[in-house]
């Protein structure tokens, strides 16, 4: 008993240091979001305020686009390649560096680039594709209503596919050979193998990261701001990105916080399942 | 003995050092200034030393990409400078959001000053910026383009029409016969279409910010006359990207005809492309009606939780002694009499002075911002195709509406 209240008095410092940090932003948000910019109390003005907005609902189905296209891809295109960077092949240790590329590369430069690349008149995408005759006039990929979201999805999964084929190839190299003696004394073909030992032996890695890029893409604004900063029209319009433009152009900071606070409640729910997750599963593999 | 010596030295040079880096001194004043202005900046401020040794300015450069997060962070922080460079346009909100203090007393010579500058950063009667450098677009040709497309250089389009017909004369060839913005930031698009609303007789909002007007027939009207630039060719199809700089770069690498620019572009301009011979042009306005402009440029504020506001009043006030604004600002100074001095006699400039009579300041409301997002959707949604003028500006009226 004594010695409890000893430990509590020694994580006393740290737990200020995170109150400062944590608590206090978050409070200051709360509070934000139910006064007015004089600070009087206003209730649940800002909160419908921000709703009734006519960007509102379009940044929450985009954001719904956005997490959902590039999770689905992120994690296929991952997937595949640690199954393939965990075979035997020449050059193996070159490929499995430049596969990281992306994900070393920050996200503003990588950004930056791809705009370039990918504007009508200059971008060296649409001359690749016009030079040779493959398509007759240059695709507006960032002011086309139709291909920019796709666009930036697949920036974004070329952003971090990288991290899951890594992590999920720390998983596969874990697996104990024996499984796959077992599995070819049986008869297994490759894929097989794959669906029957690999897959199952890295489903908890891969829930994890699942879940940790859920959160990442929720809060992440890099490229889809630097790009197209939401249009053309709000088409690329994310929620963290209204949420910047509210506070920081608009200068409404109240009607940002409501925002921010609301969105922070669907983001702590994932953060919430992907504690138990990874929790439940250093559990099971004790 | 020596040891000692150096050793008080040592301290006394640490915590000089820490104490420049983390606060000002008293009689310092910290003066933010964007990086077009470094060079003048500095030379202006050495000579305010010497007039005024008991006050030190430390010169910090800003650029002015981001500027308006970073200043209204300061400001919002109250760990703020002395002195800061805004646009014109963002004053108001400071001053509503009370985040920097009214300067009447600074302001000498009121009737020298060309009055929209001093509308634009006034706010419940008090004046909270002081204008110094401002400046209207107006339309930049490439002569030589237009020799080839048989239309006459020296007599360049004066009404819409005349536009219309001149752009389509000069599209061919892969060229683009006039380019308007419809990306990057919303002040782009905002300062070149809105003149054409206002030659009309409508806007986005009424002067007195009680009105919408931007579903109003005329303003619809100069809504499609801009949008149709694009709409029928004759605007880069990469339109939906550009701003004002990727407009000047389509300018200087020859496949834009005319565009609508400021006399900042000229320079740069003139250095990558020497070939192009420049012209510039009024806005070419309605038959019948006043060419317009939207009136742009910069002033100093001082933000509430300033260190040494009376330093920083000191400073502001020598900095706009008519001859320093005149050798500071980029474009054209706040003072008329400043507008004398002989830089601003370049023939190529005869055209921007003549645009700043007809130069209005943009209409001063708290949600000003989100309104012109509003209207900036709605631009966005015709070039795109979702929606015609008429429903896109009805769209946009009804986001407006709420916001007033």
């Amino acid at each position: 008993m004594h010695r409890k209240s000893t430990g509590y008095l020694f994580v006393l410092p740290a737990l200020l240091v995170l109150g400062l940090l944590i608590a206090y932003p978050i409070a200051y948000t709360g509070l934000l979001s139910v006064t007015d910019n004089q600070g009087n109390y206003v209730g649940l003005d800002n909160f419908r305020t921000i709703l009734a907005a006519r960007a509102t609902p379009t940044a929450f189905v985009n954001t719904l686009w956005w997490v959902a296209g590039s999770i689905f891809f992120q994690v296929i295109l991952g997937v595949l390649t640690a199954i393939l960077l965990n075979q035997n092949f020449r050059g193996r240790a070159i490929v499995r560096s430049v596969t990281l590329i992306p994900w070393v590369v920050p996200g503003i430069v990588a950004a930056t680039t791809w705009a370039w690349m990918l504007h009508t008149e200059f971008g060296i995408i649409n001359y690749m594709l016009t030079a040779p005759g493959i398509i007759d006039e240059p695709v507006g990929w960032l002011t086309n209503g139709s291909t920019v979201m796709p666009v930036m999805i697949a920036i974004n999964v070329w952003k971090m596919f990288p991290f899951v084929a890594i992590m999920v190839l720390a998983g596969l190299q874990s697996i104990p050979n024996d499984l796959y003696e077992a599995a070819r004394i049986d008869g297994a073909s490759f894929w097989e193998e794959v669906w029957y030992v690999m897959l199952p032996q890295v489903r908890p890695v891969i829930i994890a990261v699942t879940l940790l890029l859920v959160i990442w893409a929720l809060n992440h604004i890099t490229i889809i701001y630097a790009i197209t900063r939401g249009g053309p029209a709000n088409r690329t319009l994310i929620t963290p990105i209204q949420i910047f433009r509210t506070a920081f152009e608009s200068v409404q900071f109240n009607q940002a916080a409501a925002l921010s606070v609301m969105f922070f409640a669907v983001a702590i729910t994932v953060v919430f399942i992907y504690i138990r997750t990874t929790a439940a599963n250093a559990g099971a593999s004790k | 003995m020596k040891t000692r010596l150096i050793k008080t030295g040592l301290a006394g040079a640490v915590s000089a050092l820490a104490l420049s880096t983390g606060m000002a001194f008293a009689g310092e004043v910290v003066w933010w200034t964007p990086n077009f202005n470094e060079a003048r900046a500095r030379e202006l401020v050495t000579k305010f030393q010497e007039a005024n040794p008991d006050i030190t300015v430390n010169l910090q450069i800003t650029t002015t990409d981001g500027l308006p997060q970073r200043v209204l962070t300061a400001l919002q922080s109250g760990a703020a400078p002395d002195i800061i460079d805004v646009q014109h346009g963002w004053v108001n909100g400071y001053a509503q959001n009370n985040l920097v203090m009214p300067l009447d007393d600074v302001l000498q010579d009121r009737d020298d000053y060309v009055p929209a500058a001093l509308d634009y950063v006034t706010f419940n009667d008090q004046l909270w910026g002081m204008p110094y450098r401002i400046e209207s677009l107006a339309v930049i040709y490439n002569k030589g383009h237009f020799t080839e497309a048989g239309l006459d250089p020296e007599n360049p389009p004066q009404t819409w029409d005349e536009l219309i017909a001149a752009a389509e004369a000069l599209t061919q060839n892969g060229r683009s016969g006039f380019a308007i913005t419809g990306g990057g930031e919303v002040g782009n698009t905002i300062f070149r279409s809105m003149p054409f609303m206002w030659m009309n007789g409508g806007g986005i909002i009424s002067e007195d910010g009680t009105q919408v007007l931007v579903n109003s027939p005329e303003t619809v009207a100069a809504v499609e006359f801009y949008t149709n630039f694009y709409k029928n060719g004759l605007s880069p199809s990469s339109t939906l990207e550009n701003d004002g700089t990727a407009n000047r770069r389509l300018f200087i690498a020859e496949t834009v005809s005319m565009y609508q620019a400021g006399q900042f572009d000229v320079n740069s301009i003139k250095t990558e492309n020497p070939n192009i011979d420049i012209g510039v042009m009024t806005i070419p306005h309605p038959e019948g009606m006043d060419t317009a402009a939207v009136l742009g440029g910069w002033s100093f504020v001082i933000p509430s939780d300033a260190r040494n506001p009376d330093e920083a009043k000191t400073l502001i006030a020598f900095l706009s002694e008519a001859e320093n604004q005149g050798y500071l600002t980029d474009t054209f100074p706040a003072r008329v009499s400043a507008m004398d001095l002989p830089r601003f006699d370049d023939p190529i400039l005869q055209v921007y002075k003549q645009m700043l009579p007809f130069g209005r300041p943009a209409p001063a409301h708290p949600n000003w911002v989100q309104i012109t997002q509003a209207y900036f959707d709605g631009i966005q949604r015709i070039l795109l195709g979702d929606e015609d003028a008429q429903t896109a500006m009805d769209g946009a009226a009804a986001e407006i509406e709420a916001l007033l």
